[in-house]
């Protein structure tokens, strides 16, 4: 970048900025568009075509979406917690521990980031119903629990942290777990942000799995409550589907533009993009 | 008999019905109704249906449930599913289930067009249900404006480009504002195909699923045809046409015909702005569609008292006066003749004809294309086709090649 002129390279970077954003931006103005009219207009533009909510009042009543909403709400709390403690110990454990085996370990870890989790569908399924969990909320959450990819970014943010602030803490008698809690996660933080970030949206996303492992209102998630307003066979009734996933993304949506600074400096903290 | 009041004299049973939402949301109340009814007649017998996405999603969750150990007593699942469920032992017969002249008689009361994606090697595999055909939907203002007779839609394929051509309309800069037809071809594109090689005389595969005919010259012509239709003719957008959307590119008056499922005519009727003919599809050498949609299936894994159960609901579901509510209710064929003798479908079809289209088109219907490797076979189907009306390959290059790797799939199981 330093070797551009800074004028027209701005121009450049702007213009694609604007183009990725437009990109990215259209399909959810078409949600809106779609979900706030009537069936009529939710493939064609008029600038004034009447407003409605009649769209979200179907919707809502053909699926029990407080409920919905309440197990995604519960489901991506449970799973972020449990990614935090496990992800956390773990991490610390790699970074600044020596142990045998610590290389063989840590690679199978690397190891289960290139396998996806589609292909573990049947093997996850059985352990399930070996504990007997079938149809519950943590039963959705398990297999993503101890999240490899949480490890190696927190284990590669740990890294960073000058060795100085760990001794100087030494100094001072703090214990190994008063370090990581002291020292390591304080100082981390932007890499959690990020890390919650992406694991909050990536399972408040997840379809199948959550699909094959639960039958009944009591733990699906939104996802899947939405998929039967998806029409296969007949096609597609656009503006009750875009109405309900509006209702779906709304929370996310609001959570992401409230908190949108922090969320980018995170990342630009971290390094995930 | 004995065994039927044996299982209801003890203690609940307690049946999981894996079921796919595939007409959208309002559905479910309707099986959920159904199922109330069913528990109240049977107090015996606990049904608990379980929403399960859309068909590919159904059979991904019982599959998995299979393997996991835990399957359903019972679902609904395509019934071109049959090879992939037989090969995983996952299925019971009709045939061993049922006791008594009575029971007999009902496997043959439906519909034998509808039978034949159920039977292979002498036995009866699944009973159907939710099933539909292809039709052909058509606008009928847009017939009188461009000096058509409504009600005389195109019977044949020479009438549909003849009449196809007279259908478009160009604004002044010469862009189509409304094409003549669209067959969709993104989604079930195998399904459409299977149309129109029925029409030219053809079927895509055998009855033991061991074999396909892709690269028989009439099924390649019915490719060609089907491509000429937007290249030559431009009577049909070029390329692919989404099936998602193309309901509502009907409804729009984008085309004034369109090839669909079924399954829409509930959907159609209800948002149709102009008026709308509905028709069967037209012929080559003869009419033809495939049958298409899904069947009740009793899963292996399951007590004999859950099997008399299962059969004792899915005799309840099939039974005349609810295969007409069924139909009514969701645009469905009625899967039997005697459905459409009650009153309920009688009243229904009087006052809108179009109903009994499918039905009357039953007797030209062929089995859906259904093989071993289901999946796999499809997506090489697809391909081809999709390949064919982009104009990467020709369509005889095309289905060459697909006949070429479904051989390789299907060579073991002969």
């Amino acid at each position: 970048m330093r070797f551009r002129e800074p004028g027209s390279g701005n121009i450049i970077e702007t213009i694609g900025a604007w183009m990725l954003g437009g990109v990215w931006l259209l399909p959810v103005v078409f949600a809106f568009w779609s979900a706030f009219h009537p069936a009529e207009f939710s493939t064609s533009f008029e600038m004034f075509a009447p407003l409605t909510v009649d769209n979200f009042v179907r919707a809502w009543s053909y699926a029990p979406f407080p409920r919905y909403l309440l197990n995604t709400f519960v489901l991506v709390t449970l799973i972020l917690a449990a990614q935090f403690v496990l992800c956390t110990l773990a991490a610390y454990g790699f970074a600044r521990f020596e142990f045998f085996g610590k290389n063989f370990v840590f690679a199978l870890v690397l190891l289960q980031l290139m396998i996806m989790p589609e292909v573990l569908l049947v093997e996850n399924y059985r352990t399930i119903s070996n504990l007997g969990l079938l149809d519950t909320i943590p039963a959705i959450g398990l297999p993503y629990m101890a999240s490899a990819f949480g490890i190696f970014l927190l284990r590669q943010s740990f890294k960073t942290i000058p060795k100085e602030l760990v001794e100087a803490a030494q100094v001072e008698g703090v214990s190994a777990v008063g370090i990581l809690w002291k020292v390591y996660v304080p100082l981390a933080r932007s890499t959690y942000i990020a890390y919650g970030l992406v694991s909050v949206s990536y399972h408040w996303n997840n379809f199948l799995w959550p699909l094959v492992i639960t039958s009944s209102v009591n733990s699906r998630p939104l996802t899947v409550g939405l998929a039967i307003f998806g029409a296969p066979e007949s096609g597609v009734d656009w503006s009750i589907i875009t109405a309900a996933t509006v209702m779906t993304m709304a929370p996310l949506l609001v959570a992401f533009i409230l908190f949108q600074r922090q969320f980018v400096q995170s990342f630009m903290h971290s390094g995930i993009k | 008999m004995l065994m039927l009041s044996l299982s209801s004299m003890s203690l609940a049973t307690e049946l999981t019905m894996f079921y796919p939402v595939a007409v959208g949301g309002p559905l479910t109340k309707l099986v959920d109704k159904l199922v109330l009814e069913f528990e109240a007649e049977n107090p015996g017998i606990s049904v608990k249906a379980i929403y399960s996405g859309n068909y590919s999603d159904t059979m991904t969750k019982a599959m998995t449930s299979l393997k996991g150990g835990n399957p359903p007593h019972l679902s609904v699942i395509l019934s071109t599913e049959i090879f992939t469920l037989i090969d995983n032992d996952a299925i019971l017969a009709f045939d061993d289930l049922v006791t008594g002249a009575e029971d007999k008689q009902w496997l043959d009361s439906f519909y034998p067009a509808l039978m034949e994606n159920s039977r292979t090697g002498g036995k009866t595999w699944s009973i159907p249900f939710q099933r539909s055909t292809i039709v052909m939907y058509y606008n009928k203002d847009a017939f009188r404006k461009a000096g058509l007779d409504s009600d005389k839609p195109p019977a044949t394929w020479e009438e549909m480009v003849e009449m196809g051509k007279k259908l478009v309309i160009k604004d002044d800069a010469g862009k189509v504002t409304q094409w003549g037809i669209e067959i969709p071809s993104t989604g079930y594109p195998y399904w459409m195909f299977g149309a129109l090689a029925r029409q030219n005389g053809q079927v895509l595969m055998n009855n033991a699923g061991t074999e396909t005919y892709f690269d028989n010259p009439g099924v390649v012509q019915a490719l060609e045809f089907w491509k000429d239709l937007g290249q030559k003719q431009q009577i049909m957008p070029e390329g692919t046409i989404e099936w998602g959307t193309l309901r509502t590119d009907f409804l729009e008056q984008k085309t004034a015909i369109m090839w669909h499922s079924t399954g829409n005519l509930t959907a159609v009727k209800t948002n149709a702005a102009f008026d709308f003919g509905v028709a069967m599809l037209p012929a080559k050498k003869e009419r033809g569609t495939p049958t298409g949609g899904g069947n009740f299936y009793i899963f292996k894994k399951t007590t004999p008292e859950e099997r008399a159960a299962a059969l004792k609901f899915v005799k309840w579901m099939t039974q005349p006066q609810r295969t007409a509510q069924w139909s009514i209710g969701t645009g469905y064929l009625g899967t039997r003749a005697d459905a459409y003798e009650t009153d309920e479908l009688k009243t229904y079809v009087k006052d809108f004809p179009a109903a009994a289209v499918a039905r009357d088109q039953l007797t030209y219907a062929t089995a859906e294309l259904s093989v071993h490797e289901n999946g796999r076979v499809y997506k090489i189907l697809n391909d081809a086709i999709q390949a064919a009306l982009t104009n990467a390959k020709t369509p005889e290059e095309a289905l060459k090649d697909a006949q070429k790797q479904a051989e390789r799939i299907l060579k073991r199981y002969r």
